[in-house]
């Protein structure tokens, strides 16, 4: 049963970047019955899209991704870990994000801020609960250059 | 010479330029317009006229309490608990009405929360031109002014006492935009609220609360409170200068810190207390009334299967479900099914009960968020840096000042109120910025003559987010959907040449700590942010039922413009505003 909404999620994910488009089936007029349950989380919570640059300024960029739903508390974080050396990503960005109970999957967007122009930044990202409990997800190392 | 560049810089201020503060004498208002400190075209100059049309506006709803008054039965306290059998409901809530529209209460007798709040606006601010340009509305005491815009206050008395989540590690409930009316006391975040306003330099301005009681003691529906509270409710001896206290606005040097001016002994203080309890519970149960807070929107009907939204307004309510996620914050009630158990799966949201729809979704989550909204030079707060006649100054820090919402409060900082709960003071700095999720609800409702919020109309100018940057619908969705991406490292009014501000620049926001990253960048159409708009008309109450009070609006409706643009021709430039606050002696 898990296995099917996830596929679903999956195939309408691949087929748009907004993974929210795959719950809003709604017919009217609304009646109770109709209600989605609430997505669930999932057994194993990984990034379906990303880790990627959605921009970059002179001193800032915006790290993307999206994971599928890592359910827990409704305030999350995403988190990027950066820095120039790839064996060394000493510092860390989060930024709140609310998670939809309707949505089956999360998009993650995460601002690191005090960047030098002109330089490369390799980073890695995951994201948590309130609590700062990790969902567990790790990315690969990846980077993008400051304009 | 910056005078001048500031002039030039703003078509308003040149339509205004010369004019004085006040461009019509105002028979009515009995205030002493004494105060003044606002540089030229910041004040709009239609002000005078209009505070007096909502004072004829008020007062004519007045009437109309005093007239529902009159025809309630008698009251009868029957049974064990005494209670007022039949008719308590009514009761208590034509007394908060009657309170509602009260100018008496007021330091100078000229302003009823009501002159902030009218039905017809959603119980939101109710000038378009304020709306427009200096966003707070003038005090009793003209013209000192708060800092934020007049929230609807409908659907505020759902809002719990404000509390802290230790699983979501965020707060929810409390009432005002930074949550500083936490309910602690009276247990109810909105009856508290309404303890506030009274006592508000910037608002009512009265300088103690026993004045409050004190002219309830004089009011005329005094019988109604007697019938309702009970008979001593007043009796307490108030000294011979009460009224001369009183008529004293409060921040007066005369005061120094001293917040209770009414000498009273403790029992009478103890009396007068009660009262002020009471009033505030009584306007409380006039908020959540079907008169303020109707669940009588298109919506609602439509979730009763009595209404088919049309094309647009339901692919307005997919997208603020879907795409748009709005519904992540503004609930929609729509979430509420069982939870299978582990390991399959366990709904994010531990509080889940599997039971049935919410029926009447709220559209807020009572959470607090930083949306990244800019500073808006236009709000008349930073202007108010010299001392009034009565020695007081509402904002010394002048251009400089910082709103911090919800993490100002925590800290007990200055422009919020006193944190009755030290143990939360640590999450002030991650709470820096955060302003109340307001309900979508009644973000729409505008006189029925104005039709919409958003131009070109005919539109009834209203004034959104926390400090008014916002002036339609239109920008409001734009800018979840395009903050990211057309963000500009400028203060509003210094977009640079070549683009639109609200259309391609979004200046940076005013408070860049706890930025929420769940809006932003939300690859929305230009048509996909029209039908959101859409939707969001259909939260507007008085469909199934008429709204209360809601033809009572006697200024006009504005024609022209387009939703995008809108009110950009008020914006003034943030750096021409700091080069004058230095010249300021
Ligand atoms: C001078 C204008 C003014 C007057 C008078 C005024 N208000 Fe307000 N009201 C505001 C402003 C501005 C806010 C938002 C203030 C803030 O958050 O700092 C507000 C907020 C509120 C809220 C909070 C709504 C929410 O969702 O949290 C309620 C309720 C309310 N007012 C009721 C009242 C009542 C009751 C009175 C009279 C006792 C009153 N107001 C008098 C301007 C006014
Ligand atoms: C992260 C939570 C969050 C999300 C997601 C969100 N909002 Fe809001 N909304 C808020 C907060 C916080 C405020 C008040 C912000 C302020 O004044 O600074 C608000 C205010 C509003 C208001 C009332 C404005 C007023 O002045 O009364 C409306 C209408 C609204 N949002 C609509 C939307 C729409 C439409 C979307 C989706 C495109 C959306 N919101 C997404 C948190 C959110």
């Amino acid at each position: 049963m898990n296995e099917i909404v996830q596929k679903l999620f999956f195939s309408a994910a691949a087929l748009s970047l907004f993974c929210s488009n795959s719950v809003v089936a709604q017919t009217s007029p609304y009646r109770p019955k109709e209600i989605l349950p609430p997505a669930k989380k999932a057994a194993r919570v990984h990034i379906t899209l990303g880790p990627e640059l959605e921009s970059a300024k002179s001193s800032w960029a915006i790290i993307r991704w999206t994971s599928n739903n890592p359910g827990g508390s409704d305030e999350h974080f995403g988190v990027v870990t950066y820095g120039t050396d790839p064996g060394d990503l000493k510092e860390t960005a989060k930024s709140h994000i609310r998670l939809n109970r309707g949505h089956p999957c999360t998009i993650f967007r995460v601002r690191l801020d005090g960047l030098k122009p002109g330089t490369t930044y390799y980073y890695r990202v995951d994201s948590m609960e309130a609590s700062g409990t990790s969902d567990g997800v790790k990315s690969p190392v990846k980077h993008f250059t400051t304009p | 010479m910056r005078r001048t560049t500031l002039i030039v810089l703003s078509v308003v201020c040149l339509t205004v330029l010369g004019a004085v503060m006040m461009t019509k004498g105002d028979e009515v208002d009995p205030t002493p317009q004494t105060y003044n400190p606002y540089p030229p075209g910041i004040l709009p100059s239609d002000l005078s006229s209009e505070l007096a049309r909502v004072r004829r506006e008020v007062t004519f709803i007045e009437n109309e309490a005093i007239a529902e008054w009159h025809a309630l039965p008698p009251l009868k306290f029957i049974g064990q608990p005494p209670t007022i059998q039949g008719s308590g409901y009514a009761a208590v809530r034509t007394l908060g009405k009657l309170m509602n529209f009260d100018q008496n209460i007021s330091v100078f007798k000229n302003e009823a929360c009501a002159s902030c709040h009218m039905p017809y606006a959603g119980f939101s601010g109710p000038i378009p031109s304020v709306n427009l340009t200096m966003i707070a509305y003038p005090g009793s005491f003209r013209i000192r002014a708060g800092k934020r815009t007049a929230q609807r206050y409908t659907y505020s008395p759902d809002f719990p006492v404000l509390n802290y989540n230790a699983t979501q590690g965020t707060f929810f409930g409390g009432n005002f935009w930074d949550a500083r009316s936490t309910g602690y006391l009276l247990q109810s975040a909105d009856a508290e609220q309404a303890q506030h306003p009274p006592v508000d330099t910037q608002e009512m301005g009265a300088p103690d609360t026993a004045c409050i009681t004190f002219r309830l003691s004089q009011a005329v529906y005094r019988p109604l409170f007697e019938a309702v509270w009970g008979k001593g409710s007043f009796s307490i001896s108030f000294p011979s200068n009460t009224e001369e206290i009183c008529e004293t606005p409060g921040g007066a040097a005369v005061f120094g810190s001293n917040a209770t001016p009414v000498q009273l002994s403790p029992a009478d203080r103890a009396r007068s207390n009660a009262v002020y309890d009471h009033w505030a519970q009584s306007i409380s149960f006039y908020e959540s009334s079907p008169a303020v807070s109707a669940f009588s929107s298109k919506f609602d009907a439509f979730l009763a299967g009595k209404y088919n939204m049309t094309a647009d307004e339901m692919a307005g309510y997919k997208l603020f479900r879907g795409k748009g996620n709005c519904n992540s914050c503004h609930l929609d009630g729509r979430s509420t099914a069982p939870t299978p158990p582990p390991p399959e799966g366990t709904a994010p949201g531990s509080e889940d009960t599997g039971a049935a729809a919410d029926t009447r979704p709220l559209f807020t989550c009572f959470g607090y968020a930083n949306l990244g909204v800019p500073k808006n030079p236009r709000d008349a707060f930073y202007y108010q840096t010299t001392p009034d006649a009565f020695g007081f100054t509402a904002n010394p820090e002048g251009f400089a000042y910082t709103d911090f919402g919800l993490g100002a409060f925590l800290r007990s900082g200055f422009g919020s109120a006193p944190n009755p709960n030290s143990s939360w003071t640590k999450f002030a700095s991650t709470s820096d910025g955060r302003m109340q999720t307001s309900t979508a609800r009644d973000v729409a409702l505008v006189p029925p003559q104005c039709k919409s919020t958003d131009a070109p109309g005919p539109y009834f100018q209203k004034e959104f987010f926390h400090n008014g940057y916002i002036k339609s619908l239109k920008q409001l969705v734009h800018f979840y959907n395009t903050r990211d991406v057309f963000p500009f490292s400028v203060e509003s009014g210094n977009c640079p040449a070549g683009t639109t501000e609200k259309v391609n620049c979004w200046p940076a926001p005013e408070v860049p700590q706890n930025l929420d990253m769940t809006i932003g960048k939300l690859g929305l159409t230009d048509t996909e942010e029209n039908q959101i708009v859409k939707f969001l008309e259909t939260l507007t109450d008085g469909f199934t039922t008429p709204y209360p009070d809601i033809n009572t609006y006697t200024g006009v409706c504005k024609t022209g413009g387009n939703a995008s643009t809108q009110g950009n021709s008020a914006i003034i430039s943030a750096v021409a505003i700091r080069a004058l606050m230095r010249e300021k002696p």
